[in-house]
């Protein structure tokens, strides 16, 4: 019976992804130097294929259009040899990436669209599942439909990013690509040539900055001595960077050593110190994915494909203000209704319009019934094409 | 340019003077190999950086008989250390002109200097109080060979694509680069014959030399981190601070004495009795604070790339505990 219900939501999705893609094809746009590129798929049976290679991006629409995949993704590195096992590609370097996600921002509102879904039985539960109490399943998914303060807050963490990599990293307005994951974030993709060539190490210490990790009391001239401290202001002062947020928001005197010795001892000294600047970190540093930026390997979703884990297309933001996820990146249909069983009670928006769905059959716009199957909180009913 | 004799220049010098290697058997040369001979002595056995500065043609070729000196004395722990060495000399030189030389056209050889040996972009910015500017990627590209939380970028004065540095962290950036390119000037040195007087001067080091010691070579129940320390030191690499701390406080915790602990690090290529034993007598607890300092969290060393962990590490979070956890 399960089996049956999943083949028919799979049945339902396949037809309609076959569909997006041939009405939007314009979307899927060739990425620069798409020969370099490894492409991958994953299945609607869960399988990843890598390691592919299209020269043109009509190539690539029709093997879309073929094999009709829940994703698709492009590497952000450039290989000699992009079909070749990983060690052999022949590494040319790759985009810097960023993924900001609901999943790395926590926010209090979450818990109450925040869904753990059972990968075997589909029981449904919105407290945290360890352990299905149907069938004892361990496999458990958790699924979050963002809402508006959700969607606020991605944007707001995302224009963050954005003014930290022009403002300390010197990178162009030309050269950032921000859009949304079609998920539940948005990613942003740097394509200046210096950073193109850095190690995974390297990148991992530029993430680190954005996130706030690491800050050392001795970029501010504040050093730990045997229990108390000793000073010695930077040569390299404190007009940038980090040492600028922070002593600004301090309030700390640039000027002399013995003012700073006096302003850390007014607020109790080494220890008080960095418990500020944790403090500090915390408050500035941006909440990313470290793995995405260091991953130099990575085949990163493609823009203008289908989230499988959503429906949404992954889309390209000009203006993020503006930007409406739930709308601008749903491309099914609103005028056309299909029958759903719903798993569990569930309030949210879709192509404008407001739904409270309870746990029965509801008759739903194909854009709410590709939505709530890819995120396996509803099945298939009925459904005639 | 007398005090960087391995810029493009000085191989220009030499071949434009028509300079063959049997000139060095002529008695004039001897004072400047005794001078080359003194600078080896310096390194190898003394532990010193040779500071003392000449005219460039005696530099020059001071500098070029040390090498052979070097190439012919061939074992790897020496050429590590006459390596270090050189590398600081040459660091104290570009600190000091760094620190001084703040008009244009001696910038400039500055800027020479690091762009023909180390492809590196390094501009004085006299609006932003004389400070040294890099490109974010390619400071990266070496400080991350540092495991110190000091050369994170988050810790660095950092500015629309560029990473503001002093004089002094100008040069420690590139510390590894100069000692590669003069370990390498060494290695990939190809002469044929060498010299008879540099040959004589040359076996005179030899023989004063002591073989480099293999310490705790067969024990198999050490942490891979600290296998893996004790395996560079014994190739004479040279450890971080951090990999020496690790490696300290590990053996002492083990039970170790001083003295082994001392004799374990004879083989840095850096290695001071004096300054090692009071060292490891202070993380001992026996100088300074009196504390007894213990080893590094399995977290604390895994940030400083320090952790080479395997499954036999499973459920430990120190080092300490390897072996005892199972």
């Amino acid at each position: 019976m399960k089996k049956e219900i999943n083949n028919k939501n799979k049945d339902f999705l396949v037809r309609l992804f076959k569909e997006y893609y041939f009405k939007n094809l314009g979307i899927l746009s060739p990425p620069t130097q798409m020969h370099n590129r490894e492409f991958g798929i994953m299945t609607f049976g869960g399988t990843v294929i890598r390691h592919l290679s299209f020269s043109k991006i009509g190539s690539l629409k029709a093997f879309i259009i073929q094999n009709v995949p829940s994703d698709v993704y492009c590497s952000n590195a450039y290989y000699q040899f992009p079909t070749f096992p990983i060690t052999e590609k022949c590494w040319k370097g790759a985009d810097l990436i960023f993924d900001i996600d609901l999943n790395d921002i926590l926010l209090p509102c979450q818990k109450e669209h925040t869904f753990y879904i059972c990968s075997n039985c589909s029981f449904v539960s919105t407290d945290f599942l360890k352990l299905c109490h149907e069938c004892h399943n361990t496999r458990i998914l958790k699924n979050t439909i963002p809402c508006f303060k959700c969607i606020n807050s991605l944007k707001k963490e995302t224009k963050n990013l954005l003014a930290f990599l022009k403002k300390d990293f010197g990178i162009q307005e030309q050269n950032l690509e921000v859009s949304f994951s079609g998920n539940t974030g948005f990613h942003v993709v740097v394509f200046q040539n210096n950073y193109l060539l850095l190690d995974s190490k390297s990148r991992a210490d530029i993430v680190g900055y954005l996130m706030g990790k690491n800050l050392s009391p001795n970029s501010l001239g504040v050093r730990n001595n045997k229990g108390g401290y000793k000073i010695k202001v930077p040569l390299s002062g404190f007009s940038y960077g980090w040492r600028k947020r922070i002593v600004e928001k301090v309030k700390m005197p640039e000027g002399s050593n013995d003012n700073l010795y006096k302003f850390i001892k007014k607020i109790g000294g080494y220890q008080s110190f960095k418990n500020e600047l944790d403090k500090i970190a915390y408050e500035f540093g941006l909440k990313l994915d470290p793995q995405v930026t260091t991953d130099i390997h990575r085949i990163f979703r493609m823009v203008g494909s289908l989230n499988g884990k959503s429906g949404l297309t992954k889309i390209v933001c000009n203006d993020l203000d503006k930007f409406d996820p739930l709308n601008d990146s749903c491309f099914f249909e609103n005028d056309k209704n299909v029958d759903i069983s719903i798993n569990t009670p569930i309030k949210f928006h879709i192509k404008g319009k407001k739904y409270a769905l309870d746990k029965s059959i509801s008759t739903v716009p194909v854009s709410v019934a590709v939505f709530l199957i890819s995120k396996r909180l509803a099945h298939i009913a009925n459904y005639s094409p | 340019m007398a005090k960087y004799p391995f810029l493009e220049e000085a191989g220009t010098y030499i071949r434009e003077s028509y300079f063959d290697l049997d000139d060095f058997n002529r008695s004039e040369f001897l004072h400047i190999i005794e001078r080359a001979t003194k600078r080896v002595e310096f390194a190898l056995i003394q532990g010193k950086v040779f500071i003392d500065l000449e005219k460039y043609d005696i530099e020059l070729f001071t500098f070029l008989i040390s090498l052979i000196i070097m190439k012919y004395i061939d074992e790897d722990s020496a050429i590590k250390k006459f390596s270090l060495f050189e590398a600081r000399r040459v660091e104290k030189f570009l600190i000091s002109d760094l620190l001084k030389e703040k008009d244009l056209k001696k910038n400039l050889l500055i800027s020479k200097i690091f762009k023909e040996l180390f492809q590196l972009n390094v501009e004085l910015e006299p609006k932003k109080n004389n400070l040294f500017k890099m490109n974010i990627s390619d400071y990266l590209q070496r400080a991350t060979q540092f495991n110190e939380e000091e050369w994170k970028l988050i810790n660095r004065s950092v500015d629309n694509g560029y990473v503001y540095l002093d004089g002094d962290e100008t040069v420690r950036l590139i510390r590894s680069e100069i000692y590669k390119l003069i370990y390498n000037k060494i290695k990939n040195m190809n002469i044929t014959q060498i010299p008879e007087q540099i040959k004589i001067h040359a076996i005179l080091i030899k023989n004063k030399l002591t073989p480099p010691v293999k310490y705790l070579r067969n024990r198999t129940d050490f942490p891979p981190c600290i296998k893996k320390a004790l395996e560079l030191l014994n190739k004479s690499e040279n450890l971080p601070h951090s990999a020496r701390f690790m490696l300290a406080t590990f053996m002492l915790s083990s039970g170790r004495s001083v003295e082994e602990i001392v004799l374990l690090f004879q083989n840095a290529p850096d290695f001071n009795e004096k300054i090692t034993r009071y060292q490891v007598e202070h993380l001992a607890g026996k100088k300074g604070s009196q504390t007894k300092y213990s080893v590094p969290a399995c977290s604390k060393l895994i940030n400083e790339n320090l952790c080479y962990a395997t499954i036999d590490c499973k459920g430990i979070t120190n080092p300490i505990q390897f072996g005892r956890k199972r």
